[in-house]
């Protein structure tokens, strides 16, 4: 088997919680540690015993709750969460579709921006000029505003903006969260293409949807993640309808509850 | 450390496109542009002036440039050659608390080295400061400034700053991301170190002071600042050179701030990508 892609081991991130608000220095000099706002925070493990290896090629989709650490356990891959324990090796450039207005400055154009965002994300600036035309025709942005202030664009703009430029990446690796859910409908419907594009060069995809429909077009295998835990690493039916099961149950549960209340 | 110094190396066009970014969006807005990083200088250099050269010099207790009134460049140009530097340092010290904050966003969606942005600062300003130089000849031909193999200081100047600025923003930027009272802080900070280093007067003002104790004088002529300040001032007059233990307390105190502020910011790292 092909060395893999995504190594995570026994991957761990905790954060403090119960931080109602930041010490201020004057509490940390004169009070020392007694009126600590923070005393008695316990921590608490966003995620924790996380291990998986995923190898070229492979889309996996990750599905759980809100709250469980799904997000977390992409910015970990990402790079842009440093793990307490444990660690992930990452083979490859990753191409983040995370925050797709990252990045924009208010005050530049929208020419100004994808020239510079790409820049930031590793584009050369010939690759930029040549799909210039291209990204702005995906997002669907007249032409007339392209030399505007971002600043002055609609929400959904800078997001197809975003999309259109980062789905130019040709790193092998993409994480896409969530990102899915923007945009109108027929704006989705170029993103689905767009994203099956990517996927027919050997490109390895990670997943986080609340959208069955998505994660089953794309995705063969599913990470179910309950309270920060891996429990199920099969392929995306099972990890939904185990998903789905558990929901039920919870549902089930909260209706008993009301009924005896 | 050799890994992320490569890693940010490897990243310098990152910080160039950061650099850009931030001259762009600060000249594109205002009619005068470039004017203006001008302006802000020769407006407090007016002030400085007229203060210290004119009104108190009628009182007697003249702040002329070394080597007395009549010296080559006289006050003005011993003025904006150490307050030219000093803007850079001073921006770079007010940006620095927000040198993450700002970029949140990036930080917590792109994986590069953390490090570029505190650099993209120091960066930032040094460009700006480069570009008060055309200025800085115009008064020296107007002032009939002279110089000489002394000139040379201004490369030990502005290297030990560029150290120095950057280990500070590197410690600031971090810890405030976890204490918001950086900012506060850096604001006095800014003030009482303009006033302390040998920026608008000359060092031996201090150390002709028969009223202060040696340990006091010796504390000041080392704090690395002065010898930064004192090294840009020589470019223009020979006579205030630093000495030797000087320099090397300068040299080494710039070294280790950026020491200091460098596993700081590595230390607080996985702490601040977590609030940000």
């Amino acid at each position: 088997m092909a060395e893999p892609i995504i190594e995570a081991e026994r991957l761990g991130i905790k954060f403090a919680t119960n931080r109602r608000r930041k010490r201020s220095l004057r509490e940390m000099f004169i009070h020392g540690n007694r009126r600590d706002p923070n005393r008695g925070a316990s921590d608490f493990w966003a995620l924790r015993n996380v291990s998986f290896t995923i190898t070229k090629g492979e889309c996996v989709g990750i599905v759980g709750k809100n709250g469980t650490g799904k997000s977390t356990l992409l910015k970990l891959i990402a790079g842009v969460l440093i793990p307490d324990e444990g660690r992930v090796t990452v083979r490859g450039k990753v191409a983040p579709l995370l925050e797709l207005r990252a990045g924009f400055n208010d005050h530049l154009t929208g020419r100004e921006n994808v020239y510079l965002v790409g820049a930031l994300h590793g584009m050369s600036n010939e690759m930029l000029q040549e799909r210039f035309d291209e990204i702005i025709e995906f997002a669907e942005i007249e032409s007339r505003f392209i030399d505007t202030p971002v600043r002055h664009y609609s929400s959904g703009m800078k997001v197809r903006l975003g999309f259109a430029l980062i789905s130019q990446l040709e790193h092998p690796i993409m994480l896409v969260d969530e990102v899915l859910a923007v945009g109108d409908k027929s704006f989705r419907n170029k993103c689905y293409d767009a994203i099956e594009r990517m996927l027919q060069n050997q490109r390895t995809m990670v997943l986080v949807s609340h959208n069955e429909g998505d994660l089953k077009r794309f995705c063969d295998r599913g990470l179910y993640i309950k309270n920060g835990e891996l429990v199920l690493d099969t392929d995306i039916k099972a990890a939904l309808d185990a998903y789905n099961a558990d929901t039920k149950a919870e549902i089930a549960k909260r209706k008993k509850k009301s009924k005896a209340a | 450390m050799a890994s992320r110094t490569l890693d940010v190396w490897q990243h310098r066009k990152v910080v160039r496109h950061l650099v850009r970014r931030d001259l762009k969006v600060k000249y594109q807005n205002s009619i005068l542009g470039y004017a203006w990083s001008m302006l802000e200088p020769l407006a407090m250099a007016c002030v400085y002036y007229f203060v210290f050269g004119v009104v108190f010099a009628a009182t007697g207790g003249a702040r002329e440039a070394p080597g007395g009134p009549d010296a080559p460049g006289g006050y003005a140009l011993f003025l904006l050659s150490g307050l030219l530097p000093w803007m850079w340092f001073s921006a770079a010290l007010s940006d620095a608390p927000r040198a993450l904050t700002t970029h949140s966003k990036l930080i917590t969606t792109m994986k590069v080295p953390r490090e570029i942005f505190p650099l993209a600062i120091v960066q930032t300003k040094f460009v700006e400061y480069l570009l008060t130089w055309p200025v800085l000849l115009m008064f020296v031909v107007v002032l009939r400034g002279e110089t000489g193999w002394n000139f040379f200081w201004v490369i030990p100047a502005i290297a030990v700053q560029f150290i120095l600025s950057l280990g500070m923003t590197l410690l600031l930027s971090s810890i405030n991301v976890l204490l918001r009272d950086v900012e506060r802080i850096v604001r006095i900070l800014n003030r009482v170190l303009f006033y302390s280093t040998p920026v608008i007067y000359p060092l031996f003002r201090v150390t002709e002071i028969d009223a202060l104790p040696d340990w006091f004088k010796w504390l000041y002529q080392h704090n690395p600042l002065a010898g930064i300040f004192q090294m840009h001032h020589a470019v223009w007059y020979a006579s205030e050179a630093p000495p030797a233990s000087v320099l090397w307390t300068t040299v080494g105190g710039a070294i280790l701030v950026m020491l200091v502020g460098y596993v700081t910011f590595r230390r607080l790292e996985s702490a601040v990508l977590k609030e940000l």
